[in-house]
């Protein structure tokens, strides 16, 4: 049977609600219901657990796009709001948004220029483009998020970010190191695996980065948005298991349940790969 | 157990405070490590929840970039019995991965510790032990284990093996390696941990070897290994070597679910992005040829395993935005590549125009291309090429070269061929033996086997017999044509002002001090010694070669000239061009060169005078050898004198400078006073010539004196001169009575 571990939670909450055990709910098919279906194709049926429970297990994310500011921002956003612990950022040179023309972009500098100062230029500069093309919103959504635009390069895994804990999303990643990295784009995926190797790998700690190619737009973010959140949560709740089984029986199970949660990450993948068709997606395990 | 839970979860939020502390001062560790040991350590019997956490904190302490070396290192000892005590007790896959993680932080601190202190055993025992609890588990833990032992190994092989001292008198900065061990340290003998290293990193490899098909395993180790390619120089060939030998898309093999998809693409990505990083590090590495050849390879057994479409990402099913007019997919816009078919070609013979014609209309079928004139061809014809749809284009190349091999099967496309065909048609009729087959009668995949199967061909005889080899003559090129050899002789000139050219920066002739006469010509490298250089070319190099030649042309010059290249007057033709193209500044090559020409035709006259001296014979009878000085005096002064402005200093300089003057120069600066304007400049380049060149000065003085008089508009300038140095022609004219007008004039 082809169980949506999603719904793992809903399933237990329903077989504790009653005591007799009723009817078995039916089986939740793979293929996607095309009654159901959203505009990007995939079933739109989200998981009732979106927000994890507070206190339970939770891995800590990364997202990363190019100048993380539309597509890593709204899947940090995502993340944050399933309490989530997250962090994000771009792996450009520089941040480079749209300008009055193709060849014309506003370009500013990673790790010192604030989204409310970016959104006070732009503001002042044309609002009535900028709103159209929906930069101002971004920039306005980007800003409750947190202050400034952030690159991967200059990042220090390891190093605390207790000067970042007004961010949303940052409960949980005080050390300054995560878990999953998923970026949004394969060049990111490069930059961050090109870094990951520069940098030598010393903490000794695994990382699983994983790429979900999402185009620049803010459509595609919004869909690649849900999507990440979508294996954010499959992966979290693997990990969770994971916790769960200890003891003696926890080496020996044979069952795929009870393998691990790194080597089921590649399962994990497949099965949201079929699930999100459009969004072509890769993995490694790096390190830190 | 309720009430367990609750001080475990008070003990854990205390626990938390505490490592907050810590991550906000690193100073903290100190005093924080110690003080949680005791309630997550050795027989503190701690419930799981506290074990966790303690092997998270510690695995989080050693990596933690904020604390410095030398606290790690203190600290390490500390905790060594409580990681040996975790890693053998709690069956949790949670704390072993931690710990495992915190052992490979530790291992080099530890190993560090050791060299400074060879008579710890007691630490260093430990630590072995942890490392060979790691070892044993590296085979048979779950994969999130496996990974973890997989890095501890990295990080063992990268301490056992030598690596690069920084600065030997720092030791304190030095990364942590096996070259800090002495070869004489007790406890850790180099050779041994050498050779552990090595098995370590063989074991390591294998697992890129080994037939599993885990991607988790695979990209831990390959992403492990880019560090050990880059600090250890020793090691990085056996590893690349290892990675050259494995194939990331192994799985193609097994059957194609999305998963199995998606985890090839992940392989191959990830050992791209490792030997992309080695590339981008080290780009002149011996080994970047090897790794680009095997990206290729990698590349192309990709494309090979998903097809286009499944590379390239498809349009989404429904537009994203339905009421957007522009994102809304356009379709109906694609027209069909394979809509070309043209007409189809008629049978029998067919002109290249049908072959190669693709369109049914009448009108462009008759248009005759030549009509348009080449140079319009040639503008128009890239800027099309560019526009021209690729599909469309291929479609159409494949139409053609359909048609043109179903032609060439069909018959002979030319008469020459049929007339081929025909004799040997013949040829069988008249001999049964003979076999016109000369394509092989099996197909390409008999004839492949069978090479498969023939011996390989590298493979010498085990001893080479020694019997004598003939000595190899390499047969004799065929001669070169009149017309080969000038190509060749005027590419080599050419190439030898190259250099020149490359030489005439203004720059490189720099103030140097003037050597005086005590030189040597042409030593240093600049462009004076390369006009040397190529003036000696031209005047001595070939002399003697074609001269008795030259003498029968002479002598019968309607024969008309054999052999027209001659290598000195070729250069000589170049030298003399390249002294035109900028003669003002290159007055001095001229100068240089002539005096060059002028002492070989010294030398070749004194040579032929001692000729004719030993055979006695009459000097009349001997051939005189070519002089070139004359000659190239005048073509070079016939060339310059038309562009000389009135008040050129330069062409005094130079025929004060050239090691002869005659009366034909003396002819060419008196035609200069043809003009009006110049008279003054011959005038002056004469006085010159009279004051300071004293050889010449009567034949000066005789063409001023011919200027006098027979060239009118010169008298002025001239009688001045005339006055000083040859006062009886003035006075000679006075005692005519008829006195010139000129004269006249100026009284």
């Amino acid at each position: 049977m082809a169980a949506d571990p999603r719904l793992a939670h809903a399933r237990q909450q329903q077989q504790k609600l009653t005591a007799t055990p009723p009817p078995p709910p039916p089986p939740i098919s793979a293929q996607p219901d095309s009654t159901k279906m959203g505009l990007d194709s995939t079933n739109d049926e989200r998981p009732q657990s979106d927000i994890v429970a507070k206190d339970g297990f939770k891995l800590k994310f990364c997202t990363v796009c190019a100048s993380n500011q539309n597509r890593s921002m709204e899947a940090h956003l995502r993340l944050a709001l399933s309490s989530l612990p997250v962090i994000s950022f771009g792996t450009g040179t520089l941040v480079r948004l749209p300008g009055p023309s193709i060849h014309q972009p506003n370009v500013y500098s990673f790790n010192s220029t604030t989204y409310r100062a970016i959104h006070a230029e732009l503001s002042s500069q044309n609002a009535a483009l900028y709103n159209q093309n929906g930069l101002l919103p971004m920039l306005a959504r980007n800003l409750n998020i947190k202050s400034y635009p952030e690159r991967f390069q200059d990042w220090i895994p390891g190093k605390p970010r207790l000067d970042h804990s007004t961010d949303k999303g940052a409960p949980g990643t005080e050390s300054g190191v995560v878990d999953v990295i998923i970026t949004c784009e394969e060049r990111c995926f490069d930059a961050v695996l090109d870094d990951l190797l520069n940098k030598g790998g010393k903490l000794n700690r695994p990382v699983h980065v994983f790429n979900v190619d999402i185009r620049d737009n803010h459509e595609e973010a919004l869909v690649g948005g849900r999507a990440i959140l979508d294996l954010a949560l499959r992966l979290n709740e693997c990990a969770a298991q994971e916790r769960e089984i200890h003891g003696s029986e926890g080496w020996e199970g044979a069952g795929r349940s009870r393998a691990g949660f790194d080597e089921r990450v590649p399962d994990i993948l497949g099965e949201w790969q079929e699930r999100w068709p459009n969004l072509p997606a890769m993995w490694t395990l790096a390190w830190f | 157990m309720n009430s367990g839970l609750s001080i475990a979860s008070e003990t854990l939020s205390q626990l938390e405070s505490a490592r907050a502390l810590a991550l906000s001062d690193a100073a903290y560790y100190n005093q924080i490590v110690p003080g949680v040991l005791p309630i997550i350590g050795a027989g503190s019997n701690a419930i799981i929840e506290l074990r966790r956490w303690g092997a998270d904190f510690l695995a989080e302490t050693f990596a933690s970039p904020t604390l410095g070396l030398e606290d790690k290192q203190k600290l390490s000892l500390l905790v060594l019995e409580t990681l040996r005590e975790n890693l053998e007790t709690v069956n949790d896959l949670g704390v072993v991965k931690s710990v495992v993680q915190a052992a490979a932080s530790i291992y080099p601190l530890v190993f560090r510790h050791t060299i400074l202190n060879p008579n710890d055993a007691q630490n260093w025992q430990i630590m072995a032990a942890i490392k060979s609890n790691i070892l044993r588990r590296m085979d048979s833990a779950p994969p999130g284990v496996r990974i973890c032992c997989i890095k501890f190994v990295q990080r063992v092989i990268q301490v056992e093996t030598p690596g690069l001292i920084a600065d030997p008198r720092r030791p304190e900065q030095n990364e942590i390696s096996l070259a800090l061990v002495p070869r004489d340290h007790p406890l850790i003998p180099p050779p041994n941990l050498e050779a552990e290293a090595s098995g370590l990193l063989d074991r390591l490899l294998s697992i890129l070897h080994e037939d599993t098909s885990d991607a988790l395993l695979i990209t831990a180790t390959l992403n492990s290994l880019g560090t050990l390619i880059r600090a250890r120089p020793a090691i990085a060939n056996k590893i690349l070597s290892a990675i050259f030998n494995f194939n990331p898309l192994k799985l193609a093999n097994s059957p194609m679910t999305s998963r199995s998809k998606v985890m090839m693409k992940s392989i191959e990505r990830t050992t791209r992005a490792l030997l992309m990083n080695i590339l981008k590090r080290n780009p002149e590495s011996p080994a970047t040829p090897r790794i680009q050849q095997y990206l290729e390879r990698i590349h192309r057994m990709r494309l090979d395993v998903f097809d286009e479409s499944n590379r390239k990402r498809s349009a989404p099913v429904e537009p994203t935005d339905g009421l957007d007019q522009s994102k809304r997919q356009r379709l109906g816009a694609n027209v069909p590549a394979d809509a070309i078919s043209g007409p189809q070609v008629p049978s029998g013979p067919v002109s290249v125009a049908q072959l190669f014609t693709l369109t049914e209309e009448e009108g462009a079928k008759n248009f005759d291309v030549q009509a348009i004139p080449v140079e319009i061809v040639v503008k128009i014809i890239v800027p099309l090429l560019m526009t021209v749809d690729k599909t469309k284009m291929d479609s159409a190349i494949n139409i053609i070269r359909s048609r043109y091999l179903a032609l060439s099967k069909a018959q002979p496309p030319t008469t020459l061929d049929a007339a081929v065909a025909a004799t040997r048609q013949q040829a069988i009729d008249e001999d049964e033996e003979y076999e016109p087959d000369f394509e092989p009668t099996e197909d390409a995949e008999q004839i492949v086997n069978k090479l498969d199967n023939a011996p390989p061909e590298g493979l010498l005889p085990e001893r080479v017999p020694d019997a004598p080899l003939a000595p190899f003559k390499l047969p004799q090129a065929p001669p070169l044509s009149e017309q080969e050899i000038e190509d060749y002789g005027g590419g080599t000139v050419r190439r030898v002002f190259g250099v020149m050219s490359a030489l005439d920066d203004p720059t490189s002739r720099a103030k140097a001090p003037k050597p005086g006469f005590n030189r040597l010509a042409a030593s240093n490298y600049d462009r004076d010694a390369w006009v040397i250089l190529i003036s000696r070319l031209a005047t001595r190099a070939a002399t003697g070669l074609g001269d008795p030649m030259e003498k029968v042309d002479s002598e019968y010059k309607t024969l008309g000239r054999r052999g027209t290249f001659s290598v000195g007057n070729t250069i000589r033709d170049a030298l003399y061009m390249y002294i035109m193209q900028d003669w003002r500044k290159r007055i001095d090559v001229a100068t240089s060169w002539l005096s060059e020409e002028w002492y070989n035709d010294r030398i070749q006259l004194e040579a032929a005078r001692a000729e004719a001296e030993d055979t006695n014979s009459d000097s009349n009878d001997l051939p005189t050898p070519t002089l070139h000085y004359h000659k190239w005096v005048l073509k070079l002064l016939d060339a310059i004198l038309p562009y000389l402005e009135s008040n050129d200093k330069i062409m005094i300089r130079f025929l004060s400078e050239i090691p002869d003057v005659d009366g034909d120069i003396l002819q060419r600066v008196k035609r200069i006073a043809e003009d009006p304007e110049r008279v003054g400049l011959t005038v002056n380049i004469l006085h010159y010539l009279i004051l300071f060149r004293p050889p010449v000065r009567d034949l000066c003085i005789d063409a001023l004196e011919d200027l006098w008089r027979n060239y009118d508009g010169t008298k002025t300038a001239t009688s001045k001169l005339l006055k000083k140095w040859r006062p009886e022609v003035l006075e000679q004219h006075q005692e005519t009575p008829n006195g010139s007008f000129e004269e006249v004039k100026v009284q």
